[in-house]
């Protein structure tokens, strides 16, 4: 276990965040005493700058913002999600919104580092130099992958106002329902979630349909359809909202399934380029390097 | 009062646990005879200090006292000042000493000897007697320590132990309820349909937490004009405003709180009216309380989207699940209480010219 490798880094940030989530549920019945109650939240920011350590190593190696395969792209999107997190508590002090997070980074930082497939490394390639030739559209995707960040974040969010109103509606205290956030809150709070995701992927496809305009043979037809169809799925989620056509359980649900379409179709949104490093990498045995 | 001899602690009282509600208000003290009470324990030769918690479950009486002293003393003081048998005073009260005191206070402090347990007002209660004591200047270096540490011990209780946990009176379960849907309850909008028990207590428990748009409605305004006109009543008393039955059903987009306790055989609120209503609400939830024995709400109305409805029974059931969560806890706070009482009378002790 080295602090100076990018995958037990990963490990032990995943680690840290399923500790504070098994710690903050275990608070929530069972109050801690002074010394520990604020560890879930420790353990969380430990997580965090094990996570940042580690995406800044990757991102020494592949000379870039660490977007190249689908570790890279899961662990953005987690690190993108805490962010938010940590933004919104600064605001809105939510103990469960950061279990809720620390839960969801266990779930899917356990699975992108446990398919080693997913880490194939494209950066060891004969010829390679670097990630992102044209820094637009580096801007382009981290700025998409942290709006994922966001939608991440709003889909937490509305699994706790589904678990809210399942409690309320099941009319017992319940488990978690009396130390949820209120479901006006939440919804108000996924209201603005998905405003401001919206607003990044805009910027994201703003900055990347300048790119495509101009060399439209990197960006391949899939790709086009994903991220445009995602976006008009959000958009139009938003428009539904603002309208209030849409909002409650049924709005949570489609945030919800969004995000899983949006998770699945991660390998979907690669440039080109990337896909042809690939294949030039795909029989080469995988190496990690340490720094 | 004296502080410096040597002395002893002592509680006697009476409450829940020794007598029942009649014993209880025979023994009590009435309000406006405290301060006679507290004249005639200065004069008693030998106490030091005291201080009298006087409550309406509970009468208790806290003193050191020094050398010769008896506390006899003190309960032929309150038989003789309630003009009650010696014997009668003895049988209905319960006495402690030492490092008792520390533990008894500990667990009264924090209301695990509540009748109503982890109820929070037996603190409030304490500190009025406490204050009140020392302005009498009836208390002293023993009792001013014990008390301000029983005080950190009830915080600490409710912060580390569940004693707490959920709220088991009818009232605060439905604002906690409100709480858990519209996060603030002084913006909630509530609308009192009849002017039963039950909506009386959930008024009081919004009131209390700050609510101010509270409007009441019922049918006696309209066909009787010389009947009871409780609703009236009923906005006079929280400040609220009165609507009149004939409007309510088309003004119910405008609450968020809807409670329901009338006496009707018939309900007075059907689903389609529900739905007309959140049509011009759709985002923002209702919630329906129907305190009503025939029920007042349609019970299907619950199932209209972002409409939470729940019936006396419902929160009945809600409110002995929480009593019961909070008695699991009872066994594990007065564990960690009795070792803070230990450590507390150690101190107490080590200190010079203080407590034998």
């Amino acid at each position: 276990m080295s602090l100076n490798d990018v995958r037990d880094l990963l490990w032990l940030a995943t680690a840290s965040y399923g500790a504070s989530f098994i710690l903050g549920m275990i608070k929530t019945r069972h109050p801690f005493s002074a010394l520990f109650r604020e560890s879930p939240f420790i353990l969380i920011l430990a997580g965090f700058f094990l996570q940042t350590r580690a995406l800044y190593f990757r991102g020494l190696e592949v000379h870039g913002c660490p977007l190249g395969n689908g570790l890279e792209r899961t662990q953005f999107i987690l690190w993108s999600l805490i962010v938010a997190f940590l933004i919104l508590r600064l605001v809105w002090k939510l103990n469960l919104l950061g279990t809720f997070c620390a839960g969801v980074s266990l779930i899917l930082g356990t699975l992108s580092l446990g398919l080693k497939n997913w880490d194939r490394p494209y950066w060891t390639a004969d010829g390679y130099t670097r990630l992102f030739k044209d820094p637009w559209i580096e801007l382009h995707a981290s700025i998409a992958i942290f709006s994922y960040g966001l939608f991440c974040l709003l889909a937490v969010v509305s699994i706790m106002y589904l678990s809210q109103r399942q409690a309320l509606l099941s009319r017992r205290p319940g488990f978690l329902g009396p130390y949820l956030p209120p479901i006006q809150d939440l919804e108000t709070a996924a209201f603005r979630l998905l405003a401001v995701g919206v607003s990044f992927l805009t910027l994201s496809m703003v900055v990347g349909a300048m790119h495509w305009t101009r060399h439209p043979e990197f960006v391949s037809g899939a790709k086009l359809t994903v991220t445009l169809s995602l976006w008009i799925g959000y958009f139009v989620l938003l428009i539904m909202r603002i309208s209030n056509r849409l909002y409650g359980s049924r709005f949570a649900k489609w945030t919800i399934a969004l995000f899983v379409v949006a998770l699945l179709s991660l390998s979907l949104v690669s440039s080109k380029t990337k896909s042809q490093v690939f294949h030039a990498v795909n029989s080469s045995p995988i190496v990690y390097s340490s720094r | 009062m004296s502080t410096n001899s040597q002395n002893s602690l002592f509680l006697i009282g009476t409450s829940h646990q020794v007598a029942n509600l009649n014993e209880r208000e025979t023994i009590g003290l009435p309000t406006d005879s405290i301060r006679e009470f507290y004249r005639g324990l200065e004069d008693l030769s030998g106490l030091d200090e005291c201080l009298v918690l006087n409550t309406c479950n509970r009468t208790e009486i806290y003193g050191t006292f020094n050398g010769a002293f008896s506390i006899d003393v003190v309960l032929k003081y309150l038989a003789q000042f309630r003009e009650l048998d010696l014997s009668f005073i003895k049988e209905k009260t319960y006495q402690r000493s030492g490092s008792e005191v520390v533990r008894h206070l500990f667990e009264v402090a924090s209301g695990i000897d509540s009748q109503m347990v982890g109820e929070t007002e037996i603190l409030g209660q304490l500190k009025k007697a406490y204050d009140e004591a020392v302005e009498r200047d009836a208390t002293g270096k023993v009792l001013n320590r014990l008390f301000q540490k029983s005080f950190q011990a009830a915080k600490w209780a409710r912060t580390n132990t569940g004693i707490s946990r959920g709220q088991v009176n009818l009232g605060n379960v439905l604002c906690e309820l409100a709480r858990r849907i519209f996060g603030r309850i002084d913006q909630c909008r509530l609308l009192v349909l009849g002017a039963g028990e039950v909506a009386e207590s959930a008024l009081e428990a919004f009131k209390s937490r700050g609510s101010e748009a509270i409007t009441v409605t019922g049918r006696t305004f309209d066909w009787c004009p010389l009947s009871r006109r409780k609703p009236d009543e009923l906005a006079q008393k929280f400040d609220g405003f009165t609507l009149a039955y004939s409007k309510f059903h088309e003004s119910l987009h405008l609450f968020d709180v809807v409670l329901a306790s009338t006496a009707s055989a018939n309900p007075l609120l059907t689903k389609t009216q529900v739905e007309e209503a959140m049509k011009k609400r759709p985002s923002k939830p209702l919630f329906i309380i129907d305190a009503s024995v025939p029920r007042n709400v349609e019970e299907c109305a619950s199932s209209v989207d972002n409409v939470f409805l729940y019936n006396m029974d419902d929160v009945s059931a809600i409110a002995n699940e929480n009593l019961q969560s909070r008695l699991s806890e009872v066994d594990r706070c007065r564990v960690a209480l009795a070792k803070r009482a230990i450590r507390l009378w150690d101190q107490i002790k080590a200190q010079p010219s203080l407590p034998s």
